[in-house]
């Protein structure tokens, strides 16, 4: 494989791993990666080699989301959080423990600005910097909501702690 | 010398692998004495882990063949406008150094991609030397042993994992090779003449070992990528900014080299932190070891 074709392998498992934890949904997440790609191909003559392929091809994942998200508020068909959950459980993972399941609730509950610089970060490994150009805010903006995402998770595991997990109907 | 103090963004930063290694022990400092901070950084450590815990299976999934196909098209669409020589790629070991620099790309923001004549092996520094016949010599000494290969088992993969990040005072851990057919018998830290270092050993069903060798030479920062043979011991080293890898066994380098590939990727995946960046090369005070090297003997051991 080109050196390029190893580093683009890389970069879409990558892209695919946020967005199934953005979506929650398998399709949905595929859905939104495979419609990046394609906007990623019909600009690839902008793309100069040896420049951050990582950030390109997550700011061009990030468009592609806000487009999809102003797309569903004009036809909404919203699926409760316990639903997500549901579905973030998958079978193979059945041994997926109860702080797991804790976290992912605390995830599900960020608001999206928050959940994107968390995932983005502490998922993606990606720098502040290349954060701030991919969602085009300012790096102090990056930082409060990655203190502010971080913080609410923590005091929501550390409440979770010890009581017994709320059923959900 | 009066620090600056810490604040939170260090904390994030510190959490994140984005210090250099003079802020980072100061930060190391301040947290000793403030037990909430290091409660908070402990705390987001552990996000990070629930996260790839929850997550990284997706990284494994076959790519749908609408994606494949994408992925072929944009790879030729922009890989057509590489401008180096052919000749040059069609060495698996060219290919393989390359898969190399672009996965250490990956992680540091693509600083390393400035080079348009990425070169094979880059000039090597003593300590690296110095690390990589450390590392064999590690290897020869311990992978024969069957009594004492390995200081903790590897049945608790995390504790393994954490203990070892303790005693190197970076979080690291031990790649899964299972699809190579090797499985994780235990670790081992050791010290070597740049600090502590950390030694995995795998074994396959052949019983035949491999170890992955894994320290902080003060080498600099630079994505040197080697291979070496003594004997039938083959070795691929490299290092992803602060932190350097060797990955050792009596097998030969084709094999060897498609063991390397898993192990960047899983690295790659599980998302070691990145180094610092390469711009500000710490001054000479910050030369002192960040974690002092412990004795061996305080560990626990754990026959096989």
């Amino acid at each position: 494989m080109s050196r390029f074709g190893t580093e683009l392998e890389v970069q879409i498992a990558s892209l695919r791993r946020y967005a199934r934890a953005l979506l929650r949904d398998k399709n949905d997440a595929d859905d939104l990666v495979q419609e990046s790609l394609a906007r990623a191909l019909s600009r690839a003559d902008r793309f100069k080699p040896g420049t951050n392929l990582r950030a390109w091809l997550f700011t061009i994942m990030h468009n592609v989301h806000v487009n999809q998200v102003r797309q569903k508020i004009s036809r909404p068909d919203e699926v409760p959080v316990e639903e997500h959950e549901m579905r973030l459980i998958t079978p193979a993972r059945q041994e997926t423990s109860l702080e797991l399941r804790d976290m992912s609730r605390a995830l599900a509950e960020l608001p999206d600005e928050q959940r994107q610089v968390l995932l983005l970060v502490a998922l993606e490994g990606l720098k502040y910097d290349e954060v701030a150009t991919v969602l085009q805010i300012p790096i102090g903006t990056v930082m409060s909501r990655l203190s502010r995402a971080r913080e609410a998770v923590r005091i929501k595991l550390s409440n979770e702690g010890g009581v017994p997990l709320r059923r959900v109907k | 010398m009066v620090a600056r103090p810490v604040d939170d963004r260090d904390l994030h930063a510190y959490v994140d692998g984005h210090l250099d290694s003079q802020r980072r022990i100061e930060v190391e400092a301040c947290l000793a004495e403030d037990p909430a901070s290091a409660e908070r950084v402990n705390a987001y450590r552990s996000q990070i882990d629930q996260l790839h815990e929850l997550f990284d299976d997706v990284l494994r999934e076959p790519a749908t063949p609408a994606m494949d196909d994408l992925q072929n098209r944009l790879s030729g669409q922009i890989a057509g406008n590489d401008n180096y020589r052919r000749g040059w790629l069609r060495s698996p070991f060219a290919r393989m150094a390359a898969a190399v620099v672009l996965l250490l790309a990956g992680g540091t923001g693509g600083w390393v991609l400035r080079d348009p004549e990425p070169t094979v092996v880059e000039k090597q520094q003593p300590p690296l030397q110095s690390f990589a016949q450390e590392a064999v010599q590690a290897h020869t000494f311990y992978a024969s042993d069957n009594r004492f290969a390995v200081e903790m088992g590897g049945e608790d993969r995390g504790a393994l994992d954490s203990w070892l990040s303790e005693r190197l005072g970076r979080r690291i851990f031990g790649p899964d090779l299972s699809s190579a057919g090797f499985r994780l018998i235990g670790g081992r830290s050791l010290p070597t003449a740049t600090g502590v270092g950390a030694q995995y050993m795998y074994e396959n069903d052949g019983k035949r070992r491999l170890t992955l060798f894994v320290g902080t030479p003060k080498a600099g920062q630079e994505a040197a990528f080697s291979f070496v043979q003594k004997g039938d011991v083959s070795m691929f080293y490299w290092v992803e900014g602060s932190i350097a890898y060797a990955l050792i066994g009596r097998l030969d380098r084709d094999q060897l080299m498609n063991i390397t590939q898993t192990v960047y990727r899983e690295l790659k995946i599980r998302n070691v932190p990145p180094a610092p960046p390469p711009a500000a090369p710490p001054p000479p005070e910050a030369a002192k070891q960040p974690p002092a090297a412990q004795p061996v003997g305080d560990v626990k051991r754990k026959d096989m």
